[in-house]
Parts: C-alpha cells; sequence; structure tokens
C-alpha cells in the first residue's frame, strides 16, 4: 500500500462521484437555495436590537412569510422589514420577546393565522416549541455556530446536493432522509402525508412560493393533503382563545406603554382549509374578539376587494406573483389609513 | 468547535499552514498551537476559558511545589490544593444541580421543608477531561513518577491542546508532554495516515452514528410509551452503535488531527464489542478513562492485592464513581453498579469456575458480553428509572403488546448495521485498521476512503454535538 497513490485515487474518486451526485440532482430540476433554519431566523432577530421607530418587524406564521414580500413593502413605505415569522408556529413567543427583551418600538405586524395564534401557550406544544427554540438559539448561538452558518451560506447557494431543511421535507437530499424514504410494509401507521418543499427562502428570509407548487395542480394537491391531516390534529386539540388572547393582550398593552405600534393582519386562505377555519375557528368568535380586545389596526382579507378573489394554489399561502400584489396594495391600504408613514417621503 | 462542522474545516486548514510554513521556531509552533487551543474553546464560550487558566495554574503551581518540597505534610497540601480545585469544579459544574436536587429530596424524606430552585449552571465543555489530566499530572509528580514540564508553555499546551481537549483521550503527562520538548513534524505518511483518522472519525460520527442510528434510538427512548420487545431491542441496539461511532469517531479524529501535527496520542477503544467478558471490555473501550480510574481510584483504594473483600469493594466503589462520572444522575450511578456487578461475577467465575476461551465458545461469549453490556447501556441512555424499566421490561418480553414506534426498515437497517459493527469488532480484535490498511492495495483503500468521505458530505451533518461532550 502506498499512502500518496491512496491519497490520490481517494481525491478523484470524491471528485468525481460528487461532481455526478451534483449533476444528477439538477438534471432532476433540483436548483441550489438557501436552508430556512435557526441560524438564519437568529440573525433577522439580531437586527432588532438596531432598529428605529420608522422600522418594520414581521410575525406570525407561514401565511406572513409566504404573503409578505421584503421588496414590494420596501417600495411602498421605504423600510425592508425584518422577516420572523416562522412557519408552523405561533407569533405569540416571538412578540413576547421583543416586548420583554428589546426596546423596540416601531411597527410590528402580526400574522393571524387563527389555527396557530390561538392554539396554545404550553411552552412545549409543537407550535409554540419551534419557534422558542429558534429565540433561545439566537440567545445562545456560539461564534462557532455564527461561523459555520457563515461559511455554509455560499456552499447552500451553490451546491444542489446541499438542499436540506430543518423542516425536514421528503425532497431534502441530505443521507438521513434519502435512507429514511426507504419503506418496507407499514409497520407503523404514518398519518402525516409527505410534505415537499414548496418555497424558496432569501439571505433576509424574504420567502417566494416555488414556481411548481403554484403551477402544478398534483403537485399542490400533496401539501393540501398534510393541511388536511394538521386539520384533524386540531379537532383532537381544541383552540385555547381565551389563555392565548390574554397572553398578548399583556404583551401588547407593554408594547403599546412604550409607544409601539402593532398591526394585526389575517392573510389570505381558501378552498377546503378555508372553509374548515370557518367552521373551526368562526371569524367573529376569534379574530372579530381579539380585535375588539386589542384595538390595534387590523386588516382582514375578506373585507378588501383587492384580496376577497385571490386564491392560494394549496389553499393556505399566495404565489409568488400574488405576494408581491398582496403586499403592495396592503402597505397601500395602511399607508391610506396612516397607520404607517413611508419614511422616504417623511 | 465540533471536528464535524465547517468552522472546523477552516480552522484545521490555518492551524496546519501556520504549523508548516517556515514562519515560526519550535517555541512560537507551540504559542501557534496555544493560542489555536484557546481560540477552538472560545469559539464555544470564551469566558469558560478562565475555567482552564485556573486549572492551569493551580496544577503549574502544585506541580512545581511538590518537586521542590521534601516536607511531607506541604507535599500533601499541593496535592489536596490541586485535587480540591478540580474536583471543586466538577462538583459545582458538573453535580451542583444533581447535589442540590438530592439534597431537597433528603430533607423531605426527613420531614424538613426545604425547597431549592435548581442553579442552572452551565456545563463548561470538556471539564471531565481536562479536570482529570491536570490531576494526573499532579499526583504523577506527587508519586514522583514524573518530573514537572520544562516549561510552562509545555505543560499549558498539554492541558489545552486542542484536538483531545474536550472529549480525550485524557492523556497522561509523560506521553505528552515530553512530545513537545522536541520539534515534532509528521513525515509525509503521517500526515496522510492522520488525514485518513480524520475522515474515519468523522464517517463514524456523521454517518454512522448521527445518519444511520440516532433516529431510531432517539425515538426509542424518548417515546413515553411501553414498547414492543423488537422495538426496544432495535432501539437499544441502536443506541450502544451511536455511542460507540460517536465517541471512539472523536477519538479516531483526534489522534488523526495529532498525527497530522506529528504527535501520537494513545488508542483509546479497541473494537469493544468483541470483548469476552467484561474486564476485557474495559481494556478496549474508553481505555484512557479505565486506566485512568485502575491507576488513581482502584489501585489507591486496594486494587487486587489486598484480599478478595477489598478487590470486590475497591472495583465497585470504582464503578459507581466512573458510571457518576459520566453523568449527574442515578441512572449513571446504576449503569456502573451493573458493570461493577458483571466484573465481579467474572472475578469469582473466574476464581470458582475456570475454563478455557477457545475459539468457538469466545464467539458465543462475546455476544453474550455484548448482550449483557447493550442492558447497561439502557440506563446509560434513558431519561429516568421508569423510561429503563419499561425498556428492560420490553427487552424481557414482558410487554408483548407493547406500543409499535419503528418502521420495518429502521428495525432492519439497525441490526444490519449493529451485526456488521459486530463482525468487524470479532474480526479486528487482535490487528487494527492500519494493519489491515497495509496489506490492502492502495486502489482498494483509496476507494473505502472516497466512499466514506462523498457519504460524509453527502449525510452533510447538522454539526450535532458528540454525546461525550456533555460528561
Amino acid at each position: 500500500m502506498n499512502l500518496k497513490q491512496t491519497l490520490l485515487i481517494a481525491i478523484a474518486l470524491s471528485f468525481i462521484a460528487i461532481g455526478s451526485w451534483e449533476t444528477y440532482w439538477r438534471s432532476q430540476g433540483y436548483y441550489p437555495g438557501l436552508e430556512d433554519d435557526k441560524d438564519l431566523w437568529a440573525n433577522q432577530r439580531a437586527k432588532v436590537e438596531n432598529t428605529t421607530k420608522d422600522d418594520f418587524v414581521l410575525l406570525g406564521s407561514s401565511r406572513v412569510l409566504f404573503d409578505f414580500q421584503l421588496n414590494q413593502w420596501e417600495a411602498e413605505t421605504g423600510k425592508r422589514p425584518i422577516q420572523l415569522a416562522s412557519a408552523g408556529t405561533t407569533p405569540l413567543p416571538a412578540f413576547h420577546d421583543i416586548v420583554e427583551n428589546t426596546n423596540y418600538k416601531g411597527t410590528i405586524i402580526v400574522g393571524v393565522t387563527p389555527g396557530l395564534f390561538f392554539s396554545t401557550t404550553y411552552p412545549l406544544a409543537m407550535f409554540w416549541d419551534r419557534v422558542q427554540t429558534r429565540i433561545d438559539y439566537y440567545y445562545n448561538r456560539t461564534y462557532a455556530q455564527r461561523l459555520n452558518h457563515k461559511i455554509s451560506i455560499p456552499l447552500q447557494n451553490n451546491f444542489v446536493f446541499l438542499t436540506s431543511d430543518e423542516e425536514d421535507w421528503v425532497d431534502d437530499l441530505n443521507l438521513k432522509t434519502l435512507v429514511n424514504n426507504i419503506k418496507i410494509g407499514n409497520r407503523v401507521a404514518s398519518p402525516m402525508p409527505e410534505f415537499y418543499r414548496f418555497q424558496d427562502i432569501y439571505a433576509d428570509r424574504n420567502v417566494e412560493m416555488k414556481y411548481k407548487a403554484a403551477t402544478d395542480t398534483a403537485f399542490a394537491n400533496t401539501i393540501k393533503k398534510v393541511w388536511g391531516f394538521y386539520g384533524k390534529q386540531a379537532q383532537a386539540h381544541p383552540p385555547e382563545k381565551d389563555a392565548t388572547t390574554a397572553f398578548f393582550l399583556k404583551d401588547l398593552k407593554k408594547f403599546k406603554a412604550r409607544g409601539g405600534n402593532v398591526i394585526l393582519v389575517r392573510c389570505p386562505s381558501s378552498g377546503g382549509l378555508r372553509v374548515g377555519e370557518s367552521i373551526g375557528l368562526p371569524r367573529a368568535d376569534f379574530w372579530d374578539a381579539l380585535v375588539s380586545q386589542a384595538k390595534v389596526p387590523s386588516y382582514h382579507f375578506e373585507d378588501y376587494e383587492q384580496f376577497k378573489n385571490l386564491e392560494c394554489p394549496e389553499w393556505s399561502h399566495l404565489s409568488a406573483e400574488d405576494a408581491r400584489k398582496f403586499t403592495t396594495e396592503l402597505a397601500k391600504i395602511m399607508l391610506n389609513d396612516g397607520v404607517i408613514t413611508n419614511s422616504k417621503t417623511n | 468547535m465540533l471536528f464535524n462542522s465547517l468552522s472546523f474545516v477552516v480552522f484545521l486548514i490555518v492551524v496546519l499552514a501556520l504549523y508548516y510554513a517556515p514562519l515560526f521556531n519550535w517555541k512560537n509552533k507551540k504559542r501557534m498551537l496555544l493560542l489555536s487551543s484557546y481560540v477552538f474553546y472560545g469559539l464555544w464560550n470564551p469566558p469558560l476559558i478562565l475555567l482552564l487558566w485556573i486549572s492551569t495554574m493551580v496544577d503549574w503551581t502544585a506541580g512545581n511545589k511538590l518537586m521542590k518540597e521534601e516536607n511531607q505534610q506541604k507535599r500533601k497540601f499541593w496535592l489536596l490544593l490541586s485535587m480540591f480545585v478540580n474536583l471543586g469544579f466538577l462538583a459545582f459544574f458538573k453535580y451542583g444541580d444533581f447535589l442540590l436536587e438530592n439534597f431537597v429530596v433528603l430533607m423531605n424524606t426527613i420531614g424538613v421543608e426545604f425547597h431549592a430552585q435548581p442553579m442552572g449552571i452551565i456545563l463548561p465543555m470538556g471539564i471531565s477531561f481536562y479536570t482529570f489530566q491536570t490531576m494526573s499530572y499532579t499526583i504523577d509528580i506527587y508519586k514522583r513518577k514524573i518530573k514537572p514540564a520544562n516549561t510552562f508553555l509545555d505543560f499549558t499546551l498539554y492541558v489545552t491542546f486542542f484536538p483531545q481537549l474536550v472529549a480525550g483521550p485524557i492523556v497522561r503527562a509523560k506521553d505528552l508532554i515530553t512530545q513537545f520538548y522536541e520539534p515534532k513534524k509528521a513525515t509525509i505518511n503521517q500526515f496522510i495516515w492522520g488525514l485518513f483518522s480524520l475522515t474515519l472519525g468523522l464517517f463514524m460520527k456523521v454517518v454512522m452514528a448521527d445518519t444511520l442510528l440516532s433516529e431510531t434510538s432517539d425515538t426509542v427512548f424518548d417515546s413515553n410509551k411501553v414498547l414492543n420487545f423488537w422495538d426496544a431491542l432495535a432501539g437499544t441496539l441502536a443506541f450502544s452503535g451511536q455511542i460507540f461511532f460517536d465517541f471512539a469517531g472523536y477519538s479516531t479524529c483526534a489522534i488523526g488531527i495529532a498525527l497530522m501535527l506529528g504527535i501520537i496520542l494513545p488508542d483509546n477503544f479497541k473494537y469493544p464489542y468483541a470483548s469476552v467478558g467484561f474486564s476485557e471490555f474495559w481494556k478496549r473501550w474508553h481505555i484512557s478513562l479505565s486506566t485512568w480510574l485502575r491507576d488513581y481510584l482502584y489501585i489507591p483504594l486496594g486494587g487486587s492485592h489486598n484480599g478478595l473483600v477489598i478487590t470486590y469493594v475497591a472495583l465497585m466503589v470504582t464503578m459507581l464513581l466512573g458510571g457518576l462520572w459520566h453523568g449527574a444522575a442515578w441512572t449513571f450511578v446504576v449503569w456502573g453498579a451493573l458493570h461493577g456487578t458483571y466484573l465481579l461475577l467474572e472475578r469469582t467465575q473466574k476464581k470458582f469456575l475456570p475454563f478455557k476461551i477457545t475459539a468457538f465458545n469466545g464467539f458465543f461469549l462475546a455476544i453474550l458480553t455484548y448482550a449483557c453490556i447493550n442492558t447497561t447501556w439502557v440506563f446509560f441512555r434513558a431519561k429516568d428509572f421508569v423510561t429503563a424499566k419499561n425498556m428492560v421490561g420490553s427487552l424481557l418480553y414482558l410487554n408483548p403488546d407493547g406500543e409499535k414506534v419503528l418502521e420495518s426498515f429502521e428495525i432492519i437497517k439497525v441490526f444490519t448495521v449493529i451485526t456488521i459493527l459486530f463482525l468487524c469488532h470479532w474480526f479486528m480484535r487482535n490487528t487494527s485498521v492500519e494493519n489491515v490498511a497495509k496489506k490492502a492495495p492502495s486502489w482498494l483503500l483509496g476507494l473505502v476512503w472516497a466512499i466514506m468521505f462523498v457519504l460524509i458530505v453527502i449525510a452533510q451533518g447538522s454539526g450535532e454535538q458528540f454525546i461525550y461532550f456533555q460528561f
């Protein structure tokens, strides 16, 4: 055995294998992109520490992520918002964190997805814990973790085979997912339908729905099945309306007292999901009740001609094109109402 | 900083470049290594470098005083000071909450109403390793087995040397400090073999432990349900594989990185799952800890030359404390107690029922040993005794209607990996990777190396911590 020869053979074979692997996945329609991970979130959260009264922070779940387009918002208001919405989570912990742990007194736009906002205040519940984990990570991340993320960004942006996400999409390309996708028999009933990635995310956490999700009905249907799964699960866990409302109002009072501005937004949903939301969490009982107690500017998509007929391809989020229209129109409405101002023209 | 992270790749390249560039003399290279080691540690939590410094200063001072001092009382004072500081750090940072929690339970048991909030003390990474390492230095000088390090720089580098700082191997002063006295440079073959070892270690950690086994183990041990036999068995086997690949992977990385710098670190694992008996297991598993416990605890407690009773007591105390070293929980103590019991039974068998071990019965005895060790892993991994009890019940087939939480493929995957692991250990038990590699053709070794590297890259890894960091 000649070690130098061994090393050269290993290097050559590794290059060939990784190059082939990358080429194969590109040929399957994959393209490189970032992971919506806790590091990306923590980087945006850090920005809140250096904000002014003119700034905007976006909180909520995936609807705020998909439906608020940062370029359009910046074009209308003169300020690029800080995107802190987090998929599949309640906004309450993040709002609580900003109120308690920062001096921020600008505008916070809180997305109200009823099934998530009114879900729970139990810290170990999934919808709470998912975002609380990110908040904790922001405070506890080490310098090594920051450095790892910085180095990983150019790699994620250039190599398809690194496609992976904290969400554990079924079409991630890491070895664990590829192995886990092998199924033999049906020993354990797996009620969770296969959940495919349907978003692209950028360094400032601007999210756009993938073109395929907006145009391929069969693909969109796979995502609708996942909403159906969560809808059925929600039936076993009734919303904690009083507890969640009280939790939010307490923080809201404190935030308003220091001069902060909160705007509630109900983003569009459609199809079966909207029907389910209307039955399970009727507007009058949840959204209207919250608005009447919060006494802050509030915008429900059903109240505006521009938004009434927006169709979400997979029932819960807007396509990238509709999201741009939605953001522009919503910003204009808010500017007209005087609840926000354009910092450029001012 | 973790070996399985992108920042470490950059860090190592920079360190190697500075080490081999004709910029520094040997003394400055050592300074550079020391500074790099502090960066390596400080990128996790900079203020905790202070503990390293205190431990370093105390043992450096104690070592020098012990060398010069002839008065036995004063010598004892310096030894006790070193042990007080090092064990005090361990007691506070690692066992503070555990001691408080048990104190509260004790008070309440005897009828005293007492409540206390957990202190929430952060556990400094690697504290169990570097405190044991520095204590061995002072104890060895006290026993006049070694002389103090030539310079403060040599000693500081011995305490802080980044490849083995946070999870061992726990290296004795005589094995490492003396290597710092003369300029060190890896030969080409040493460097390449070090790189191969680093790849092998990362493969064990990232691919075998984190990708193939950890999820199964987590699903089973975190399920809070009474499980089916097959699920409990697969989960236990998965953890036995995970902890081996995780920890042996770290040691292999550490040995490889040090070798790339021309420094030799001792083996820490020698195919432990093919052990025939438990005393052999402890000669093959975490060797640097088991020899530390043997030399600094078991022998001072009486060892094996003071009669059967003292031997048994010393053995059991050593294993109980060894268990507690791994974590501040009673489940770890039970893990140590089980190993202590196994060792006592084995000694008794060897004394009263000796028999010859052949190649044939050896294989079955190795399987039996591995099965018994797996039982101990249940207590090691379980978060509480209820989980451990349920797991043991399921493994004894007492819960035939237990829940199924694993897919068929997951069970097949674990059994396949563990069978291969066990057979590898069995066939490698009297040799080493280096010996096997020497006999292999270059193309074959190159192919194996490439496969490991590509799988590490594809696995990606999420920078998961090594299990032993928490100890």
